[in-house]
């Protein structure tokens, strides 16, 4: 009961002091800044997906213009010029009216070299350098299959091609597991500030006057800390599933969260209690924190995967095995606190 | 200031803090480092994938798609059976009569993911190949050039002699094929091609590239971008050790005696600051060492360093608690991160990047050159910013701010109001907020600028005039709530006339903008030039200085009345701000 009311009390003051509106809203943004991010950079690395919204004029030139100029025209993003020389395509680039040049010669052998050239310095290169990259694939396709006669294995058949999120495995695997892990790791870190606070301020010293031994006090603060843990994960997922991304074993998440951070907690209370200096303990924390998750990802199947496994809807037994080890870690964890604290 | 005082004090913060720690809490440190040295070449070995097994392919053992799923980490290989895609046990099937999966996201995703795996799985295959020219029909040589779109003249024709060079290299490549069918696996066909075309073009986004179709990769600095990134993990470290102990000297009123002491609050500031700037620096340039980057990248990320010290500052001058602080570092050290890290991914791609010092590193990494005015850009205003951080940090460096506990909100206005003697100086305030109004456009135009233009533009109109006239007005609010100006009307417009005034001379500072080239971009313009060309130039002057009083006077009379009322008047100069940037871009266009 009296560590209920220490428990309140701890997630009061996080209320009347802000702190959790504001860890809020740089979840918030860490969440918006990543995905723009991850927008930014992925439009930058595959443009095609961002909708084909630019179009990029390819001249075609050379003995094997026959070949090139179909490949290049069936792309929904390309457009193709044939040139009869590659110093008329230049010409055009040069003056702007092209975007690309692909001067294409057959070698006797079957080959075709191709000279490609891309404008350079400009904020379209990177599109434009993807897309010639595109078509040239689709010819080394249609190639290889012409020469099969020649080769003594032959490539498999592509499975077909329908337009997936290209961002789907980014939000799964980096995305949330930052957003379950970041909460449980603030959490430890806050547990590490109250009780340093506590100790250097000696207030620690009047609450132990009050009819509440250590062990309570630890219990009631870290039970507050540790709950707010998966709060914050539940919301990230509900609103990441109102968003179109849903998370499927969304318990067996929270479970996770609620273990890690739970060690965390343990962890950061152990590094203060231990310490007592906050700025020591603090810098200790972060880096023992780092250390675990380091160690974490040696794992067979590491956090971040075991969260992404889950969260996309691909578990094995070894998940869950996972899973039950890091609840057991929090248990134990919590053990070791207490009879130190006791 | 006094440089003595600084060294003595700088002396004292130092020692004190190795002295404070125990040998108990040494060797933890020490063991923590080591373990983390040791965890480091461990992961670097196993090369954790944590996208390992997240789609599930149906294929069977004797398949020939089996290889291909068992090399794609990301792909985890299932006995197929009969339904097992429709009820989601699996996400692709692969069947006698071909690739099963269902219409979901993930289905798709996954299907995305087979087809990548089952091209690099070919390209593996043919590797083996005896006949390469064969197994790799299609060789290519990229080149970059540059497009001048101005009218030919004596520029392009340094162009034109590197064109026929370029042909002439394609057909030196047809003689040199027959070598590299020769030459057997290597050969892939970069041996087969025309070596020499390359030279004089090694420009901006590197090298011309040649191979075969899935060598080409387009041209994306991510790799200077990841050690760009290593420059600012020391700085939290480095923060969260300087915040606390200014919040030290807060909690338990350890601070009394300094101030006590005869020496100024400067002297205490620069000097607590000094030994954690100093190893911020020694950091920087070992992380410069180690990844290869000039003594300009150092010279770039010190004033974003100061910038990361002085926020820490302010913000454990203003926390009540340790808690608070670490929301506090959590904040500054994301924020300023963004900041650093969002405009240099386009690096290389986009003269955008040059806001960012971590563009300067890219560019000391890779070779580039930066020019004056782009390192001006990008260390200018993150070096006022921090200045100005610190003066109003200083500012409350006093007994009464010190050991008093209020909400960050109200000590920020405490901080902000203790330097108003009169109303003119609202004006000084003003100009000082200059450097912060330049970071948060130029982080506004960075985040803005791959939007398309008729929606960019008008929001960044918006942000533009939010951004400015809350710097117009937040002080002098904080003025009269603090009781430094008296509410009367006239103190208001007085206010209001000197941060217009103090605004529009400070703004002229924003011309650093023009010296690289950002107004190239629309969106850039929008923000920084909305009144550029096309106006005689005494209305160039008068305008934007009568708009800038007009809308600070409304604000600030608002600010007189009460917090309702200062929030509904900046919504109102917010409006005028904005109607006015219109008008402009609209009578221009």
């Amino acid at each position: 009961m009296r560590r209920l009311a220490l428990a309140k009390r701890t997630l009061g003051s996080l209320r009347s002091e802000k702190t959790i509106v504001l860890a809020l809203a740089i979840q918030l943004f860490i969440a918006a800044f990543s995905s723009f991010l991850v927008v930014g950079l992925v439009s930058l690395y595959d443009p095609g997906s961002a909708g084909g919204a630019y179009v990029v004029d390819v001249g075609v030139s050379g003995n094997a213009t026959d070949d090139v100029a179909p490949v290049v025209a069936a792309g929904d993003s390309r457009r193709v010029a044939t040139y009869d020389s590659q110093a008329a395509a230049l010409a055009d680039f040069q003056n702007g009216s092209i975007d690309a040049v692909m001067h294409s010669t057959e070698q006797p052998g079957g080959r075709v070299l191709v000279a490609a050239t891309a404008p350079e310095g400009s904020f379209r290169t990177t599109l434009v350098v993807s897309e010639l990259k595109d078509a040239l694939s689709e010819l080394e396709r249609q190639r290889r299959s012409e020469l099969s006669s020649s080769l003594t294995r032959h490539p498999l058949d592509l499975p077909p091609e329908r337009s997936a999120n290209p961002y789907f495995s980014f939000t799964y695997t980096v995305l949330l597991p930052l957003l379950a892990f970041l909460p449980a790791f603030i959490s430890g870190s806050v547990m590490a500030d109250t009780l340093a606070e506590e100790l250097e301020r000696g207030t620690l010293e009047l609450l132990r006057v009050a009819p509440l031994s250590l062990p309570e006090i630890v219990d009631g603060k870290a039970l507050a800390l540790v709950a707010i843990a998966p709060a914050q994960v539940a919301l990230w997922l509900a609103l990441l599933a109102y968003n179109g991304t849903p998370v499927s074993n969304p318990v067996p998440l929270l479970a996770l969260v609620t273990g890690v951070a739970a060690v965390l907690v343990a962890g950061g209370a152990a590094l203060a209690l231990g310490i007592g200096a906050r700025r020591e303990a603090q810098l200790l924390y972060s880096f023992v924190a780092l250390g675990a998750f380091g160690a974490a990802s040696l794992l067979p199947q590491s956090l971040q995967n075991v969260v992404a496994r889950l969260a996309v809807g691909s578990p094995t037994r070894l998940t869950w095995l996972t899973v039950g080890a890091v609840l057991v870690a929090a248990a134990a964890g919590y053990a070791v606190l207490r009879r130190t604290t006791a | 200031m006094n440089a003595r005082n600084v060294l003595r004090i700088a002396r004292w913060e130092t020692t004190r803090s190795a002295g404070d720690v125990d040998r108990k809490t040494a060797v933890a440190f020490v063991a923590v480092l080591v373990a983390l040295a040791a965890l480091v070449p461990a992961l670097l070995a196993v090369g954790p994938t944590p996208g390992e097994g997240i789609y599930r392919v149906g294929v069977s053992d004797d398949s020939d798609y089996r290889p291909v799923v068992e090399r794609d980490p990301a792909l985890a290989a299932v006995e197929p059976s009969q339904g097992a895609v429709a009820d989601g046990r699996v996400d692709v099937q692969i069947t006698d009569r071909g690739v099963v999966f269902r219409d979901s996201e993930k289905s798709r995703a996954a299907l995305a993911a087979l087809r990548s795996a089952t091209v690099s799985y070919n390209d593996h295959v043919m590797r083996s190949e005896p006949n390469q020219s064969a197994a790799f029909p299609v060789v290519v040589s990229l080149e970059y050039v540059e497009q001048s779109i101005s009218v030919a003249g004596t520029a392009d024709s340094a162009q034109q002699t590197e064109d026929p060079d370029g042909a002439g290299g394609g057909g030196a490549g047809d003689g040199g094929a027959g070598g590299s069918d020769g030459s057997g696996q290597a050969g892939t066909g970069s041996d087969g091609l025309p070596a020499g075309s390359g030279g004089g073009i090694g420009g901006l986004l590197g090298q011309s590239q040649s191979g075969t179709p899935s060598s080409l990769s387009p041209p994306f600095p991510l790799r200077s971008l990841v050690f760009a990134f290593a420059f600012l993990l020391p700085l939290n470290v480095v923060i969260q050790a300087y915040g606390s102990s200014v919040l030290a000297e807060r909690i338990n009123r350890r601070g009394e005696p300094m101030l006590v002491a005869p020496v100024s609050r400067g002297d205490i500031v620069a000097g607590k600051t000094l030994p954690y700037f100093a190893g911020a620096l020694a950091l920087i340039s070992v992380i410069a060492v180690a990844v290869g980057a000039g003594p300009l990248a150092v010279a770039a990320i010190a004033p974003l360093a100061a910038l990361f010290l002085a926020s820490t500052f302010l913000g454990a001058m203003l926390a009540r608690s340790y808690k608070e602080l670490t929301f506090v570092t959590v904040t500054v050290s994301v924020t300023l991160t963004a900041y650093a890290f969002v405009p240099a991914v386009f690096a290389e791609v986009h003269p955008i990047a040059a806001i960012s010092p971590l563009t300067v590193v890219v560019d000391s990494i890779t070779g580039g050159g930066t020019t004056a005015g782009a390192f001006a850009l990008s260390t200018l205003p993150p070096a006022l910013a921090a200045t100005v951080l610190f003066g109003l940090g200083t500012g409350v460096y006093r007994e009464e701010d010190m050991f008093t506990q209020l909400p960050i909100p109200s000590k920020f206005l405490d901080a902000l109001a203790a330097p108003l003697d009169s109303a003119r100086r609202a004006g000084v305030w003003t100009a000082l907020f200059i450097p912060f109004v330049l970071v948060a456009e130029l982080f506004a135009v960075a985040v803005l600028f791959v939007a398309p233009v008729e929606l960019s533009v008008p929001l960044l109109l918006g942000v533009v005039a939010v951004v400015e006239e809350i710097a117009k007005s937040i002080h002098v609010f904080a003025g009269f709530e603090r009781g430094k100006f008296s509410r009367t009307a006239r103190t208001a417009l007085v206010a209001g006339a000197a941060s217009g005034v103090g605004f529009f001379l400070a703004e002229k500072l924003l011309l650093v903008t023009q010296l690289v080239g950002l107004p190239g971009i629309e969106v850039a313009q929008a923000a920084f030039s909305p009144a550029a060309v096309g106006l005689p130039p005494g209305v160039l002057l008068v305008a934007p200085l009568a708009l800038h009083v007009v809308t600070a006077a409304i604000s600030a009379l608002g600010a007189m009345r009460s917090r309702l009322a200062y929030v509904g008047a900046l919504a109102v100069a917010v409006l005028v701000h904005v109607a006015y940037n219109l008008a402009v871009v609209v009578s221009l266009a």
